[in-house]
């Protein structure tokens, strides 16, 4: 096994790569050059359209700025939920597993369709808030940033919460003992030992979540609504409804350069933090 | 076991006889919308086509402008047989010479259908009334597509843009209130500009029924296929026949380019038009407006029977297609912040 | 070299009646134990016996039920663990797989505040004194077990702690490379004359490493000395068993004069054994011999003292020789110098060696 040629094993999937996802990338990026999806005639118009245009500009800081938000609201409530885990006994462990695990076995369709009963205008927060006179009128949450960004926190939030859980469970645990009997205070164990190991873990959950924030069409457009404009609801509605590949694939392109580019980022940080 | 498997299950044991004596069944593929046109297809019309001429349909449930892209993607070779499509997306067709000439005179029924339902492009399936859809226990009825800006509605409307047929039939219809017309939507934009604050949603066309639902908008702009829909699940909705008129338009069906099964296609199509398949897709829970001229339309459609549609607004898809893309990304700049 | 010169280093430590219970089980069950300062005192015993949970309650990680923790007479129960002037060193070692060497020695000092000039000098006195000077740059899972061993020591002995203490501190090491880190960490012990507690189920460890021994069961001490002083004289039949190898001959008093007793053993012999323990005449007894106070005599010895066994087999351990005999449904295994050519197997007569000491414990002091 251990000869020459072990990496004949890959072929199969370096193929299927190749064809699969390279192939379809060129073609799209082919596109993108093109006056039509036939690809007869080059042109720049469709990158001058997106790059050019101040209204796509904002669309794809919108995107980014989503999915930032996201990975820090996921963040914020993903890190002390998980050091809760890391001190709990294994029963709540398991029942915190298995709690971060459940929202993925419900469909995002499903969990964005809900946020709509949660958020409305007669839905469960401002029911709430009425009832208990917090707030005389409902208060906007549906088709607004803030609430979008609330329902995709709990829609990724297993994409940030098991990574990083997978992280902190590695901690071996007398590092903390030994950290308390240094002289360490909770915050310079937290910051000085767990912070540092668990990185990995909030890097890699960083990366799924923004990933999956930016690129989440369906509870951009059903949670955000038509007043806020993101990337990939635009590219579906030049691909589908208007037909206009080029602008599409461009967009498309913006869109996979620009999430690419935070990731690669947030991957850099993390060997930075490695090495340091 | 799904519904759909249990169905399949339903239509095999019911085939099983024939099987017998008849030769093997003839396949073709049919692209349908999802969702309730998909549920009624697959459970009226496909059991009369395999009893009646023996052919099994297989559906490929795709939305119009998706049925159009997925077929233009196929260069030449069709990925289904028989295209169903509003207006719209027809006159895209058309233009990209994805169907088969039409020959209304291989449709045994076609005398059930109005004057100029089955031309040379295809034949008409079914009707769409679209008004404003209103929830009586909040707002009184609007009296037509002006109401619709008044603070009183704008605040509890959800606006959705010139994505879908409806959609782009009833801001037209607006523009025309507001002293626009078919081609020329600026005081349409204006007005929607200035309403876009107090708007209680902007929303994909999907998501309208869920929001009417949820109570977080109480006026939308609909065919008469979602109020009935949504009242019989107990929603409070109404429809209402702007002062203007309702505008109608016909969801047609098409036989694709290259199709390998003509003559399935043209039974299909026929079996879809026949008095058994409309009267049952008009019924509860389909309510199909019916575009046989012997079936009654349900109570919800203004109209007692589809002769009576020449009466309704009807728009020239040939001029709306060329300028909706341009609508399409203003709507989106100017509803964006 | 630390600041502190070695000799003032040395603190006394005293567990008085310290009680911990987890849930219904009491895993300590009253403790009173006192270390000298510099001493090494070796908690040993079986897993489960309280040993590791004895250590935890010191360092201030577990909560004692009742008793106090004292250093140097002042109480430390209410202080937390990083107050208490107290060094770890865990099995694991602990050491922070994303710090250097030196970074791990740093970090009790930085807690403490240290000015950076001084923690610098700290901790390459620290590396200096365990022979690490030259690993400073290296992270943990660049160093074999014994070097992290070391590192993890040095991290322990820059807080500069009144009390050290060592969790099986060995037993993630190799055997053959044991014996040389414990006469290097008792060496650098002794030089800083720290007291220092080591938890081990070990009993080499614990005799060649420990000044005192507390051989812990079932959550008390069943007897605390130094180690020959266990060995010699087992304070119980488990003493006996777990330090160091016994036979158990089982048997009844017959005669008693004094501490004197004439033992009727089922195997056959009478001997005469002494006891501080007092017995009535018809007990019955567990006599516990080590296999050095053991040796064969001839199958045809008709000394009343000696009882018949079978030699199986005979190895040679170094400078000694193992035999391994049946008496009746006992195992026995007898230790003596390795002189001239071992008997062959067969049957044999075992004696008590003249001058040897066995002890008698009452029967069903099960071990």
């Amino acid at each position: 096994m251990n000869g020459p040629g072990v990496w004949r094993l890959a072929l199969p999937l370096g193929l299927a790569q190749l064809m699969f996802f390279a192939a379809p990338l060129l073609i799209l990026l082919g596109t993108s050059l093109a006056t039509d999806e036939h690809l007869r005639e080059g042109s720049l118009r469709a990158w001058r359209e997106v790059l050019g245009d101040s209204f796509h500009i904002q669309s794809v800081v919108n995107t980014l700025r989503l999915g930032a938000l996201t990975v820090l609201a996921t963040l914020l409530l993903a890190v002390p939920l998980a050091l809760v885990h890391m001190a709990a006994g294994p029963r709540l462990k398991r029942a915190i597993l298995i709690a971060a695990v459940l929202p993925l076995l419900t469909s995002v369709v499903v969990r964005t369709f809900s946020w709509i009963v949660i958020l409305g205008r007669e839905g469960v927060i401002n029911s709430t808030l009425i009832a208990t006179g917090l707030s005389a009128t409902p208060v906007a949450l549906l088709q607004t940033e803030p609430g979008l960004i609330l329902a995709l926190t709990q829609i990724e939030m297993p994409l940030m919460l098991l990574p990083l859980i997978a992280a902190t469970a590695r901690i071996d645990p007398s590092l903390l003992d030994a950290s308390t009997s240094l002289g360490a205070s909770l915050a310079r164990t937290l910051s000085r030992v767990v912070l540092p190991l668990a990185l990995p873990g909030l890097i890699a959950g960083s990366t799924l979540v923004f990933a999956s924030a930016a690129t989440a069409f369906i509870s951009q457009s059903v949670i955000g609504g038509g007043r806020l404009n993101y990337l990939p609801a635009l590219v579906w509605q030049q691909a589908m409804v208007v037909f206009d590949w080029p602008l599409a694939a461009a967009m498309a392109l913006t869109l996979m350069g620009s999430v690419l580019m935070v990731v690669g980022a947030l991957n850099l940080l993390g060997r930075g933090a490695r090495h340091a | 076991m799904s519904l759909i498997q249990r169905r399949g299950l339903l239509a095999a044991g019911l085939a099983l006889p024939a099987l017998g004596a008849r030769a093997q069944a003839t396949q073709m593929t049919a692209a349908v919308y999802p969702g309730g046109w998909d549920e009624a297809l697959r459970a009226v019309l496909a059991p009369r086509l395999l009893q009646q001429h023996n052919v099994t349909v297989a559906f490929d449930p795709l939305f119009a402008v998706d049925q159009i892209a997925k077929a233009r993607a196929a260069r030449g070779t069709p990925p289904f047989d028989v295209f169903v499509l509003d207006p719209g997306p027809r006159v895209s067709g058309m233009d990209l010479g994805l169907f088969e000439t039409f020959d209304p005179a291989r449709l045994p029924s076609r005398g059930v259908l109005p004057a100029g339902y089955a031309d040379n492009v295809g034949a008409a399936v079914a009707a769409q009334v679209v008004g404003i859809a209103y929830n009586p226990q909040k707002v009184p009825k609007p009296a037509g597509w002006r109401d619709l800006f008044r603070p009183e509605y704008a605040s509890k409307l959800g606006l959705t843009g010139f994505g879908t047929t409806f959609g782009t039939i009833s801001l037209i219809e607006m523009a025309k209130a507001l002293g626009g017309s078919e081609t020329n939507m600026d005081p349409l934009f204006a007005e929607l500009r200035r309403i876009r604050p107090s708007v209680a949603a902007v929303a994909q066309p999907a998501a309208m029924p869920g929001l009417f639902q949820q109570g977080q908008i109480d006026v939308m702009y609909t065919n008469t296929y979602t109020v009935t829909l949504l009242r019989s699940r107990g929603v409070p909705i109404a429809f209402a026949v702007p002062e203007s008129g309702a505008a109608a338009f016909v969801t047609t069906m098409h036989i694709a380019k290259n199709s390998r099964n003509i003559a399935a296609a043209y039974q299909y199509i026929d079996a879809m038009i026949s008095t058994p398949v409309q009267t049952a897709l008009s019924l509860d829970p389909y309510f199909f407006v019916p575009v046989n001229k012997e079936v009654t339309p349900g109570a919800d459609v203004p109209m007692r029977s589809i002769s009576e549609i020449t009466n309704f607004v009807t728009h020239d898809w040939t001029r709306i297609n060329p300028l909706r893309a341009g609508w399409i990304s203003r709507f989106n700049r100017e509803m964006a912040g | 070299m630390l600041d502190v010169a070695p000799t003032a280093l040395g603190h006394r430590l005293d567990m008085d009646g310290v009680r911990v219970r987890y849930g219904q089980t009491l895993a300590v069950r009253d403790v009173t134990l006192s270390v000298a300062p510099g001493e090494i005192l070796a908690l040993l015993g079986p897993s489960g016996c309280g040993k590791t949970t004895l250590l935890r309650t010191v360092a201030g990680f577990i909560q004692a039920e009742a008793g106090r923790v004292l250093v140097d007479g002042a109480p430390i129960d209410r202080l937390p663990p990083g107050k208490r002037g107290v060094g770890i060193v865990f099995q694991s070692y602990a050491l922070f797989p994303h710090m250097t060497a030196a970074q791990n020695v740093a970090y009790g000092l930085e807690a403490r505040g240290l000015p950076k000039a001084e923690i610098i000098r700290k901790v390459e006195a620290a590396l200096a004194a365990v022979r690490m000077e030259g690993f400073a740059a290296r992270k943990p899972t660049a160093l074999s077990g014994g070097q992290q061993q070391r590192v993890a020591l040095a991290r322990a002995l820059a807080i500069e702690p009144a009390i050290l203490l060592l969790d099986e501190p060995f037993a993630a090491l190799d055997r053959s490379l044991r014996l040389d880190l414990q006469l290097e960490i008792k060496r650098i012990q002794r030089r800083f004359g720290v007291t220092c507690v080591l938890v081990t189920h070990d009993q080499d460890e614990a005799m060649s490493m420990a000044d005192r021994m507390a051989v812990m069961r079932a959550g008390h001490v069943e007897q605390v000395g130094p180690p020959t002083e266990l060995y010699d004289t087992p304070a119980t039949a488990f003493v006996a068993g777990f330090v160091g190898t016994t036979n158990r001959l089982h048997g009844r008093v017959e005669a008693r004069d004094g501490m004197g007793y004439a033992v009727r053993l089922d195997a056959g012999a009478t001997v005469m054994v002494e006891s501080p323990r007092g017995f009535a005449i018809g007990d019955r007894v567990m006599l516990c011999a080590r296999p050095e106070q053991l040796t064969l005599r001839a199958a045809e010895n008709e000394d009343p003292a000696t009882f018949p066994a079978r030699l199986r087999l005979s190895l040679p351990l170094g400078p000694a020789l193992i035999h391994d005999l049946e008496a009746g449904s006992a195992e026995v295994k007898i230790q003596q110098p390795r002189q001239g050519t071992p008997p062959p197997p067969g049957p044999v007569r075992i004696a008590i060696l003249p001058g040897a000491k066995p002890s008698l414990f009452p029967e069903g002091d099960s071990a």
